[in-house]
């Protein structure tokens, strides 16, 4: 599993630009909208499984290592936040996605679907931590069915909308830069 | 709107003290059994010796207690908000009720634990990042994971990647709120209509970082390559990594005293 220096270096960029999309907030009632999603599927769907994953593994690190490049800040601690389950989600996410996007020559639909499915795995990694965290470390019992109404309903729609716009711009990204892959 | 203002450059804290002189290593590990040790613990009274080997750990630390608190800051609510229910919530011997509002013992009992419990842990795992250099935890997880390089995982690259990625994020900072201050400027606009139409207006933002980041990992490359740069094989270090003995001293140390704080806990109290 070698990884050549353009890719690392690729990698390394797209960790800093999760860091930066975790910080641009679009204004918007209720949920604020930030672009760290965003990031994380075309990480995915342009980086490929490999390289996709990596830049995910060294932006969580990096957070966890203490420089404030979550959303509420960094270092180990957040490994305690209800919320740390999506973090640990996204290098996985960014595989599935560049999975199926490197499945084959690149389309609107497998785009969407390679960031579709990393968004399910995100959802199902990130309700799972939230429900064990209530569970083990607040010590209160929480259902799983109330763990999706806190964890998944409210970001559904804007998340999928990220997706689809995503896809776009990896299709047009790979488009333009040949295979995409250095 | 300047994003560079909020990224205060991490948790670290420089000072001259003996935790800040450990190995990285050592203090990735005395952290695992902290914590470990922590969700061990059964009764909420033994919360009084972590609290005084949380004394000695900041005073041996040279840190301001009020500086390492101040880092529970972001579980604070989630604290105070899973007390609360446990304390409105338990049933048992009430000890005073409003109208519907009943307190019981064992509320009150649950709501300390856990609240306590969280709070321990947030802030013994705080320590780490306060006294390491972030760089300095890349290099020691670097050489913690460089066992599984034989496997085929990329140890070196990855540290070599957060190294790259903490150099560039201020650079990509700026360049973010240059092309939107840029934009703004002709006209676009990131806090009107619809969801769909807000995030379509980040698109031309977005599509001239993806040429710079494109742009820059090229120059990288070209500059990396033309300084003999080929990989973590054979390469030498500025401040290489040594385990001591006061490392050992500190890790046998800990352990021995959270053991003794966990028998407590099981033998001493009821």
């Amino acid at each position: 599993m070698g990884i050549s220096l353009k890719e690392l270096l690729l990698a390394a960029l797209f960790a800093g630009l999760t860091a930066v999309g975790a910080f641009i907030r679009i204004p918007f009632p209720v949920v604020p909208l930030t672009l760290h999603m965003f990031v994380v599927f075309l990480a995915g769907l342009y980086l490929g499984p490999k390289v996709g994953m990596f830049s995910q593994w060294a932006y969580l690190l990096l957070g966890l290592s203490g420089v404030p490049v979550f959303s509420g800040g960094g270092g180990v601690s957040y490994v305690l936040s209800p919320t740390f389950g999506y973090l640990l989600s996204y290098p996985f996410a960014a595989w599935i996605a560049g999975r199926i996007a490197y499945g084959g020559p690149p389309t609107l639909m497998r785009n969407l679907r390679a960031s579709l499915s990393a968004l399910l795995l995100v959802y199902l990694l990130g309700t799972l931590v939230l429900s064990l965290n209530l569970n083990f470390i607040a010590g209160k019992d929480v259902s799983p069915v109330r763990a999706i109404q806190i964890a998944v309903l409210p970001f559904i729609v804007p998340d999928m909308l990220k997706a689809l716009a995503a896809s776009l711009l990896a299709l047009r990204l790979r488009a333009a830069n040949g295979a995409g892959r250095p | 709107m300047k994003f560079l203002d909020n990224l205060t450059f991490g948790q670290y804290v420089p000072s001259e003290s003996p935790i800040h002189h450990l190995d990285p290593r050592c203090k990735i590990a005395c952290v695992l059994v902290l914590l470990t040790s922590i969700f061990m613990v059964r009764h909420t009274t033994s919360f009084i010796g972590w609290g005084l080997l949380l004394l000695v750990v900041t005073s041996f630390s040279r840190l301001p207690l009020r500086l390492v608190v101040k880092t529970a800051k972001p579980v604070l609510i989630l604290a105070l908000f899973t007390a609360s229910i446990h304390i409105f919530f338990t049933k048992g011997t009430p000890v005073f009720s409003l109208g519907i509002i009943t307190v019981t013992r064992e509320g009150l009992r649950m709501a300390a634990f856990t609240a306590l419990r969280l709070l321990f842990l947030v802030l013994f795992a705080s320590f780490l990042t306060l006294t390491t250099k972030p760089m300095e935890l890349a290099d020691g997880l670097e050489r913690l994971f460089s066992p599984l390089t034989r496997f085929g995982f990329p140890a070196h690259e990855l540290a070599m990647m957060m190294t790259i990625a903490l150099r560039f994020i201020p650079t990509l900072l700026d360049e973010t709120d240059r092309i939107m201050k840029a934009q703004l400027a002709r006209g676009a606009y990131f806090d009107k209509g619809s969801l769909w139409k807000r995030l379509k207006a980040f698109l031309p933002v977005l599509i001239p970082l993806f040429i710079i980041v494109f742009q820059r990992a090229e120059d990288l490359s070209t500059a990396m390559e033309a300084r003999c740069y080929r990989g973590g094989k054979g390469r030498t270090r500025m401040h290489p990594l040594t385990w001591r003995t006061s490392d050992t001293i500190a890790l046998l140390g800990l352990s021995l005293v959270t053991a003794l704080l966990l028998i407590a806990d099981r033998t001493l109290l009821p």
